[in-house]
Formats: structure tokens, sequence, C-alpha cells
């Protein structure tokens, strides 16, 4: 189980060069910055397509395939290659995109936690894929206009859920899933640290809200990520051998998804009975999680 | 010196990465090359073999997988066929564009349909790996030993397939010589990597890292990298096929090709893989009838042995390419590069190209005799009504 670490304990030592390519506000190179912190030199980072490798300017050993889909693949070879070098004391992990994990990625993902590769999986959740302009994925929250689901006569923004890819890791009984959200630093590195500590594959899914993508100001990052949190868009779960399940922030009451949503520009449009659907989920899935927390999850 | 053994060509494939003393497998389900990846489970799994073996959930992950393998610094194979070799396209590229010294088996199969033809490999072509043609289930275990030292020599450091075709090796049981475990060690070194993933080693992987992004770079210098590998590989592939004939007692031609009664003779037939077992009959024959008609086994299809043919094309009035391939819209993929060749020469041969054995189309001895009396006949300067012929 995870405990909280305060940010200060993490280690002054940058891993990620300051000039990076990443957009003004990016949660990912936040991601990217903190994860490198907590793993520290003995690792090696793992990337494929996605923004990862404008802020993957690293002073880790790193190796970028030209293969959106083969991460989980990615990850497995050099974890396996490491081994039979005689170096399994090396943290493989990878900073992965929503799309390269949730979409193309699935099955490679899917394959890597059936194996229980010895990986860490970190996900920069910006819910599209934003390197490419912003076109929607599967963990596109519904009604957010993206540049392939834009508003129109005949269209409301995403039509489709968000994938609940964490609970899907989960199921495959690996030993640590969680998610958390860069406005909960905190909560994420006490993650990162418990993972660090585990052998076989862990599943770090963050929430990484996007300036660029979500049309926000881009000084709103922290603010907008916390207020997700609050509303119980992103819940901070964990959840040990696919079983114990633990909510790690549950506020008496979650704040309504209406603010948050409306701070962002791909909700603008929204109409009062369309926040009402997404706030009519959001209450939902958070009761029913409430219902598993401190016991097992299924 | 070794011991020999009745096997069919899979399981020499099989004792190839075994005797390598490969690293990393991934393996992957698919008709004809399946058994390949069983016989390996085997050797783990009863402890001949020290090697982590990953059973993945399709052929581009194992592709994938072995690239990750390769740079983390171990010895990677894989094996695979038709469709399967297809789905790894994507990740051969980035395999060649690490410079990764993957070794792959690739046991034939169309991809129209499950007989064997080359047009898997065809499909491949321009991913920059060596490809290494066989002709027999023994010469399927040597090439598969030399291509890890191929590979992995620093002056070629690209991944590299060796072929053969489906059903006709896969399944076809013939006598091998395994070599001792101890005279491939003394031959084929540990496998190290130039740039391990280790936190060591940062520093160089990150001006690795680099190169293969392009950053600060002619974005052209990649592709010229690979090609000046392609062209190193010539002569190594030449002095591997002379050192592993000097320790083992069998070569292949010079490595890239392989000429089979082409002294006095006017033409040739050109062929890769069993076709030119078959060929070897035809060939017999009609020398036995006093026609002068030779062979040439293309055993390197990339690189492309292109002074060879010119050589070759020097001293011939006519060469008759048999493809088991075809680029629709073009012609066949052998033909074309044979012909290119043959450009600068001041007197050039005439070309013939025969369509033979896609998809498994049976190609008998009378076929290839067939083939090579028409070439013949165009040696000696008939005039024929058609130069392509489906056989």
């Amino acid at each position: 189980m995870s405990k909280p670490v305060p940010l200060l304990k993490v280690g002054d030592y940058e891993y990620i060069e300051r000039a990076n390519q990443a957009c003004q506000g990016c949660a990912g190179a936040i991601v990217s910055r903190i994860v490198s912190k907590v793993l520290g030199a003995n690792a090696v980072r793992a990337e494929v397509a996605c923004c990862g490798p404008a802020f993957m300017n690293i002073k880790n050993p790193s190796i970028y395939a030209e293969v959106f889909e083969g991460a989980g693949a990615l990850m497995t070879g050099i974890s396996r290659g490491l081994k039979k070098i005689g170096r399994e004391d090396v943290v493989v992990y990878g900073i992965i995109g929503d799309g390269g994990t949730v979409d193309i990625g699935f099955q490679g993902l899917s394959a890597a936690a059936e194996r229980n590769e010895n990986i860490l999986w970190i996900v920069y959740d910006n819910e599209a894929y934003m390197n490419t302009g912003g076109q929607r994925s599967s963990a596109t929250t519904p009604y957010a206009i993206t540049t392939t689901t834009p508003q129109g006569k005949f269209s409301r923004g995403k039509k489709e859920q968000k994938k609940s890819v964490p609970l899907m890791v989960a199921l495959h009984g690996v030993p640590y899933v969680a998610t958390a959200s860069v406005s909960y630093p905190e909560d994420l590195i006490g993650k990162l640290e418990y993972a660090k500590s585990l052998k076989g594959f862990r599943f770090i899914h963050i929430s990484a809200p996007c300036p660029t993508g979500w049309n926000y100001d881009p000084k709103d990052t922290i603010k907008i990520g916390r207020a997700m949190v609050q509303a119980g868009l992103w819940p901070l779960f964990e959840i040990i051998d696919g079983e114990k399940f633990r909510l790690t922030y549950k506020p008496k009451e979650l704040k309504p998804v209406r603010e948050v949503l409306k701070s962002q520009g791909r909700f603008r449009h929204t109409t009062d009975e369309e926040i009402n659907e997404i706030q009519q989920q959001v209450t939902r899935f958070w009761e029913r999680l409430v219902q598993k927390d401190g016991g097992s999850l299924f | 010196m070794g011991h020999w053994e009745v096997m069919v060509g899979n399981k020499a494939v099989a004792y190839a990465a075994k005797l390598a003393r490969v690293q990393f497998i991934s393996a992957f389900p698919i008709t004809p090359q399946t058994t390949v990846v069983e016989y390996l489970a085997e050797m783990v799994a009863n402890g001949e073999l020290d090697a982590e073996y990953v059973t993945c959930e399709g052929e581009l992950t194992c592709q994938t997988a072995a690239l990750g393998a390769s740079a983390a610094g171990a010895r990677a194979f894989t094996a695979t066929s038709g469709p399967g070799l297809l789905y790894m396209h994507h990740p051969m590229h980035a395999t060649s564009n690490g410079r990764f010294p993957v070794v792959m088996a690739v046991i034939h199969r169309s991809v129209k349909g499950m007989q064997p033809d080359h047009s898997d490999m065809m499909s491949q072509r321009d991913t920059s790996w060596l490809m290494l043609e066989c002709a027999n289930a023994q010469e399927l275990l040597d090439t598969g030993i030399m291509a890890f030292k191929i590979a992995e020599d620093p002056r070629v450091r690209l991944p590299t397939i060796f072929a053969g075709d489906g059903y006709i090796l896969s399944y076809t049981a013939e006598p091998v010589e395994i070599p001792d475990q101890e005279e491939v060690d003394s031959f084929l070194l540990p496998y190290k990597s130039t740039y391990p993933l280790l936190p060591e080693l940062a520093e160089e992987n990150r001006n690795h890292q680099l190169a293969m992004w392009g950053f600060g770079q002619d974005p052209q210098l990649r592709w010229k990298l690979q090609q000046d590998a392609m062209d190193a590989a010539k002569t190594v592939i030449k002095e591997v096929n002379e050192e592993y004939r000097k320790r083992f007692g069998r070569g292949y031609g010079n490595g890239l090709i392989e000429e089979y009664k082409c002294d006095d003779v006017d033409a040739v037939v050109l062929a890769m893989g069993t076709i030119a077992s078959t060929a070897r009959t035809a060939i017999d024959q009609l020398q036995s009838e006093g026609k002068k008609v030779g062979l040439v086994r293309l055993k390197s299809f990339k690189p492309f042995p292109a002074e060879e043919i010119m050589r070759i094309g020097e001293k011939m009035k006519a060469i008759g390419v048999i493809d088991r391939n075809i680029s629709c819209g073009n012609g066949g993929i052998v033909f074309e590069s044979v012909r290119s060749s043959l450009y600068d020469l001041d007197a050039r041969p005439k070309t013939l190209e025969f369509y033979a054995g896609l998809v498994g189309k049976e190609v008998t001895v009378k076929d290839i005799r067939k083939i090579a009396e028409k070439t013949l006949r165009a040696a000696k300067g008939e005039k024929l009504d058609n130069i392509v012929e489906w056989v």
C-alpha cells in the first residue's frame, strides 16, 4: 500500500532538461520530471509516439522506437534483455500517452500485463492525441470537442464513454495499478515509490491536463487537475494484486462537475442536460468505487 | 567434429538459434514457422538453452520485443512466416533504424495463400534488413549461425533475415550435421552491444538516441549509413562464409551467390531458394546432353550482389531469371535487380523472366529444363515472341 510522500523529500537533481519542447503548462512534462526524480539514476526509459519525446531530454538512458503500438513489447524486450545480461536491478519504465495505452497500444498492454513483465508503465492521460493536434482517443471524456469530434449541426462532441483502463489492467491480476494526478504530487510520489519497491507489472495512470488541447490558460493546469479529482472526474485509487482496492483521496462530498468542465474550452458548448448526464455518470461511478473502498475489487 | 541427425528444416533453424546461444526469443505461432518456436520452447524448457523465451500476443510484438532486448544488450532471435512477417513491417524499420542486430528466421509463406513463395520477404524489401536465402536444412542451420556474426559485425550492425521455403524445407527431413557447441562458440563470440541500455552508459545512449532521431544531422544520413552498411555487408558476408567454410567444411558459393556448373556455358538460369536445388538436376541433365547452360543461385538478396551478377553477365549471352515473387505493375523483383545490375555492361546478355512457384505451385525438373532451353535459344540469338513467361 502506498503512503503519500511530501514533494520536498524528492531530490533536487533534475533528470529532465529544462530546455524541452513541451507546451507551456504541460502536465506531461511535470509527470516526466516527477517520475524521473523518484525512480532515480538506475532506470531506463522507453518511449513510443506521443508528446513524450518532447520532454524526453533525459539523463537516464532511454530509447524511442517509432512503434506507436509497441510500448508493452518494447519494455518487455528491454526488461528481459537486461535480465539476461545480469542487470535486473535497473528499473524499466515508460511514459506513455493515453493513445499508446488505451487505443493502439492496448493489445500489447494487456499482453505485457498478462505475462506480468517486470516493467513500470506510466500513463500521462491528456485525453486525446495531443501530439498530432488533439484528436479523440477512447480516454476522451464524453462531449469533449476534439479535432475529430468537433461541435456542429450533427455533432455534440465525443459520443462515447471514457474507457476504464486502470480497472481493466487490474483484472489481469498484476501486482500494482494506481491512478494519480499531477495536482496531487504527494499521492503520486507515494505511489511511484511503492511501485518502485515491487517487481512485476506495475501501472500508474496519471491525469495530465493539457492547456493546448483542452483549451484553457496554461497557468491553470494544476488547478484544473485538482478540480477534476475533487469533482470525481478522476478518482484517485490503487489496486494491489488485482484485488485490494483503496481510494487514496476520499472527500466527504464531490464538487459538482460543472465548474471544472466549463473552465475548459472543450466543454464550453455543453448544455445543462449534457452536464447533468456527465454528472450522473460520475456520481454513479464514484458511488461504486466508494462501496469497494478498503475491500476487494470484485 | 559435430554429429549427424535427420531433421526437418524448422528443427535446423532452432538448432542454429541454440548453437548461437540466443539470449532472447520472442515466439508467436504461424504456419509453417510454428515448429521453430516449438522446438526452441522445448530446448528452453529442458535446460538445453538458457534464454528468455517470451510468448507474445502477435508478430508485431515479437519484433518490437526483440528490438528492445537487442537494445538492452542481449542476442535476440525471432521467427515468422507470410502474414506474420507483414504484421512485423512497422517495427522492422525501427529495428534497422536503431541498428539492432536482431536475427529472424523467415519460413516462406505466400501473402496470398498458405503455400510458399517469396512474397512475404519481398514485401519487406526496403526495411534495411539483410536477407539471406537457403536451399536446404543444412544451409538453414549454417546460415542461421553465420547470420548472427554478420549482423553483429561493427561494419554492418543491421538486422538479418535468413529464410527458407515453407513446407518444402520446414517439414522435410534431411540429414544435417550439427556442429559442436565449442566450435560454434569459437566462431561466434558472445554478443556485445555497442550501446546497451545501462545507467552507466546514459551519455552514450543519449548520443545514439539523437542519431536515431537524426537531431543535428543531415536528415538523409540515417538512410545513407544503412546503405553504406549494406555495401560493407557484402565484404562481411564473404568473409564470414569463408571462415565458416574453413572451420566447418561448408560454405555457400562466395556467400552472396553460388555458381553451379557455370564454366564454359553460354547461358545461366538464376534462381533463389529451393527452386535452385531442383534446378541442379535439370542443369545436370542438360549438360550431359551437351547443352551449355549453368545455374546461379542467389544466396544474398539483400545486399544484392550486383558486382557478381555483372561479372557473370559479362560472360553470358542470356540469363533466365526465375522469380518466386512478383511486384504487380512492375514485374519480378529479382529480375528487376538482375537487369539493373547488367545495365552498365558494354555488351549485355539477353534477360528472360519466368514466374514460377508462386503460392506453392510445383516447380519440376521438367519446368526448369524448359526455362533453361528457352534461355539457351535466346543465347543463340533466336527472336522470342515473349521474354516473360508464367511457368
